[in-house]
């Protein structure tokens, strides 16, 4: 079975086909670009912003090792500080915050689960822990986006095809730690809907899953796994796409106000990368012998230096940049309703700056973006960007 | 202004194809040694205008006049004998003999010294400074070289105007610089040029006069230099919609459904380049473009009708999942219909009944699940299609031909709905229908938008597109260049977006 997998292997590279269509999707109807986002307000700069929460009161920002609290003014206090990098941030509701530091531990401060940490499930260490989410029940669910490399290698990730991403589950009553999904191709953002069925995204399949309720004859598996991989009977319900074939990288979800989520995009798709992707001679040697940051690779932001790859040329065409040029990096958020269809979405352009954006949170009727990008919180009235969007 | 006897004319120029107007009361003139840019939209009258100046059709009503002398050109040939040549897109050279033998093709004597014609050949190339060899074979020359040969045969032949209809669609940037040197050369000699382009920058470049024509009617004839390119969109799209049947303009747009067909990166040939669009179900996406945009060619490889480039050729997914059709019965299957825009050709068999095409419809959906034609079943799909697109005729087993242009149309829709398609192509849905017809066909595509299904109405019209559809996908040179929503849509966005 295996020499007809293969054949078809060749000849879809050799004719561009199936697996080797170096095709990216377009931005257009729902998704046609504007300016929403590089017009958002800037709320504050920022050293290296990872993750957005609001416990309904206030806004809480993850940068570097600590959290800020940020009143409706915008004034800001240090809330935590911890010795490690944050790499994920999320509001319990009985009270209390989750942090994941480094990628590789879970801790919750405060609220009735005070103290509880987890360094691992499924027997295997917590390594890249990106998002965090909530539900009613007394759980949180975790995307642990890779095995191999922890959060700030990202890039490797992608460049190395990595599909190592987890869904794990964590009981906050009783400390226990399960695996929900596993193989994912960078899970990176999770929600609950209101069926109870988790959302992860997948970015480096560009798209969003979801994750029935995890079987209950899963064993619950706690502690750091030595030696191999234990086998798990019961294996978890396989995702099922939600959301597939989309234009950028997923990131995290949010939840918007009146159902749906908000969704960013740290990224587009390209087809220069999306063909480097597909040559792992070229990858291997530019993986090896360049420095990541000129990598031909999604990047968070670009413009910095004249050593960046371009991305598919045309950035300036008779002296004008060209807005519509394939971005190396851009900003996108996108509108999701309860089922999944796209309603609107807000972009900040291959010309413009505020690319990259990570996080969203919606509170009294602003959206507040975390510009990874360039370091930077946002907010953007909801009602005014919908008002602009129906203008255009 | 020069007040020289224009060296062609026409007055109250009228054509009629059976009984519709192409044109309608133009007057033309062409001075000598002037070189004169005709613009407007697809179906303006253009290619009609100069194919009547070129003896290829005859004019209903006005008349010509050549030097102030009332003449009348029955035939190209005729036409060339007043001095009036003109060089289509494709070129009319052939392709397996040399430059030499083109140029003097059908002035060959009884003895040919092909040394003699290759001299004499050269000489008048080189007198209209071409650089072609004479004796290479015409299959070989790029398109610009072929144009020169057109070109030299049309002077050889003493034409004092030269028609040139799209003349640089087919030819590179460089080769365009080239051709407009030819122009200039041209004009020196005395040669008076018309010149039909898409392009306005061309038109602007290169032309002394322009004149706009607009639904078969002069518009302005006015100098270059008065014109600018937002004063000739002005007047090639100006037209008062409120006394059209689009009068009605577009308050709400559907919402967006879920996203049914993806192009991807899509090829074809010369005719589509990298284009990526989307369409989404309870939507109507109206498609724009001019002429050799790529818009039909894009939506015949979704269905089927024809292929993508065989390496490399882009994806088009369908609910996600990536299909390549190479026959259009296997996408019928997979709820896909294209209802041409080729009626004639393409769209049912004349010679059958209504009911035989609408079955055949069916049976091409249920390939294999029918293995004998009932008659029966033939005859109550019929009448009930019939009924429900209200087709006009005395019944069910009239022939296709026999039918008015609006109600043989019903026929392929009713062809193609039969199939109870998810997305459905409309190319050119109201070409050649009766008004009556046009507000029924439109009532049915709104309908199935609003049934949920995802409808594309190709169309070259600005007012069918504006008033019909939710959002507007504007093709230019082989792809989608730009995006409009119906609400804030105008003839002159669009326009401007369609024009290079």
């Amino acid at each position: 079975m295996r020499a007809p997998g293969a054949l078809r292997q060749w000849t879809d590279r050799l004719l561009g086909r199936g697996e080797a269509a170096i095709s990216v999707p377009v931005l257009d109807g729902a998704l046609k670009s504007n300016r929403l986002l590089e017009d958002a307000e800037v709320v504050a700069e920022l050293d290296a912003p990872e993750d957005l929460a609001s416990d309904g009161r206030s806004l809480l920002v993850a940068d570097g090792a600590r959290v800020w609290r940020f009143d409706a003014s915008g004034a800001r206090a240090v809330e935590h500080a911890f010795d490690a990098t944050i790499s994920a941030l999320a509001c319990l509701p009985g009270g209390g915050l989750a942090v994941a530091l480094g990628g590789r531990e879970v801790r919750v401060l405060g609220g009735p689960h005070d103290g509880r940490r987890f360094d691992a499930a499924g027997g295997l260490r917590l390594n890249a822990v990106n998002a965090l989410a909530a539900d009613g029940s007394g759980r949180l669910l975790a995307t642990d986006g890779s095995e191999t490399n922890p959060p700030e290698r990202w890039k490797h990730d992608v460049m190395e095809l990595g599909r190592s991403g987890r869904l794990i589950e964590f009981d906050l009553a009783d400390g226990t730690a399960r695996e929900r999904a596993t193989g994912l191709a960078y899970a990176f953002g999770v929600g609950v809907n209101s069926d109870g069925a988790a959302w992860v995204c997948e970015s480096w399949r560009h798209r969003v899953v979801q994750v029935d309720g995890a079987p209950s004859d899963r064993p619950v598996v706690a502690g750091a796994r030595s030696g191999p991989r234990p086998v798990i009977s019961g294996s978890p319900t396989a995702p099922r796409p939600v959301i597939d074939g989309l234009p950028g990288y997923p990131s995290r979800l949010a939840p918007a106000a009146g159902g749906g989520w908000w969704l960013t995009c740290f990224t587009l798709r390209t087809q220069l990368v999306e063909f480097v992707l597909r040559e792992p001679a070229f990858r291997r040697r530019m993986l090896k012998e360049i420095d990541p940051r000129y990598w031909i690779a999604p990047a968070l932001t670009s413009g910095n230096t004249y050593l960046e790859p371009m991305q598919g040329a045309h950035l300036k065409t008779m002296g004008v940049v060209k807005p519509w040029a394939p971005p190396r990096s851009y900003g996108l958020v996108i509108r999701l309703d309860e089922r999944g269809l796209i309603r609107y979405s807000l972009h900040s352009r291959f010309d413009g700056k505020n690319h990259g954006i990570v996080a969203a949170a919606e509170r009294d009727g602003w959206l507040y973006l975390l510009c990874k990008g360039r370091r930077r919180l946002l907010r953007l009235s909801v009602e005014a960007a919908q008002a602009s969007l129906a203008a255009a | 202004m020069n007040a020289a006897t224009p060296i062609l004319a026409l007055r109250k120029a009228t054509k009629k194809y059976s009984g519709v107007p192409a044109i309608e009361d133009v007057d033309f003139d062409l001075l000598p040694g002037e070189v004169h840019a005709i613009v407007g939209e697809n179906g303006a009258g253009k290619s009609t205008l100069t194919k009547v100046m070129a003896g290829v059709v005859n004019l209903t009503s006005g008349e010509m006049l050549v030097e102030g002398r009332a003449v009348r050109a029955q035939t190209p040939t005729e036409a060339r004998e007043l001095g009036i040549a003109m060089v289509f897109q494709e070129t009319s050279l052939v392709p397996t003999m040399t430059v030499a033998q083109n140029l003097y093709l059908g002035q060959e004597r009884f003895f040919n010294r092909l040394r003699g014609i290759y001299i004499a050949a050269q000489q008048f190339m080189q007198s209209l400074q071409f650089d072609v060899d004479p004796t290479a074979v015409v299959s070989r020359l790029g398109a610009a070289q072929k144009q020169m040969v057109e070109i030299a045969r049309a002077v050889l032949h003493n034409a004092k105007v030269i028609i040139f209809d799209e003349p640089t669609a087919s030819l590179t940037p460089e080769e365009k610089k080239y051709f407009f040197d030819l122009i200039a050369n041209l004009k020196k000699r005395g040669v008076s040029v018309i010149f039909i382009s898409h392009a306005l920058e061309e038109a602007l470049q290169v032309s002394d006069r322009i004149t706009v024509l607009r639904d078969g009617r002069h518009v302005v004839t006015d100098e270059t230099r008065r014109f600018d390119r937002a004063r000739i969109v002005q007047a090639m799209v100006g037209r008062d919609l409120s006394q059209t049947l689009y009068g009605q303009r577009k308050t709400s747009v559907r919402p967006q459904g879920r996203r049914v067909l993806s192009v991807q990166n899509l090829r074809m040939a010369a005719m589509v380049k990298n284009n990526s669009l989307s369409v989404f179900a309870g939507q109507i996406t109206g498609v724009f473009g001019l002429v050799g945009s790529g818009r039909t060619e894009t939506f015949k490889v979704v269905a089927g009708v024809a292929k993508r480039d065989f390496m490399h050729g882009g994806e088009v997914l369908l609910d996600g999942r990536p299909v390549r059709y190479f026959v259009p019965a296997a996408a019928v299957r997979d709820g896909i219909v294209y209802v041409t825009e080729e009626r004639k050709l393409e769209g049912f068999f004349e010679t059958r009944s209504i009911a035989d095409n609408i079955y055949l419809g069916l049976l091409a959906k249920l390939r294999g699940q029918r293995t004998l034609v009932s008659k029966a079943e033939a005859a109550t799909v019929g009448e009930h299609w019939i009924k429900r697109l209200a087709i006009r005729a005395i019944g069910k087993d009239v022939k296709a031909i026999e039918l008015s242009g609006g109600n043989q149309q019903k026929v392929v829709i009713a062809k193609s709905l039969i199939q109870e398609p998810e997305l459905i192509i409309f190319d050119e849905p109201t070409r050649g229908v009766d008004v009556g017809a046009i507000t029924e066909i439109h009532q049915l595509i709104n309908r199935l938008a609003d049934e949920g299904k995802a409808v594309v109405v190709i169309s070259s019209y600005l007012p069918e597109v504006m008033s019909l559809s939710d959002r507007i996908l504007v093709q230019r040179m082989g792809k989608v260049v730009e995006e409009i929503s119906a609400l804030d849509a105008t003839e002159e966005k669009i326009m401007y977006a369609a024009i290079h």
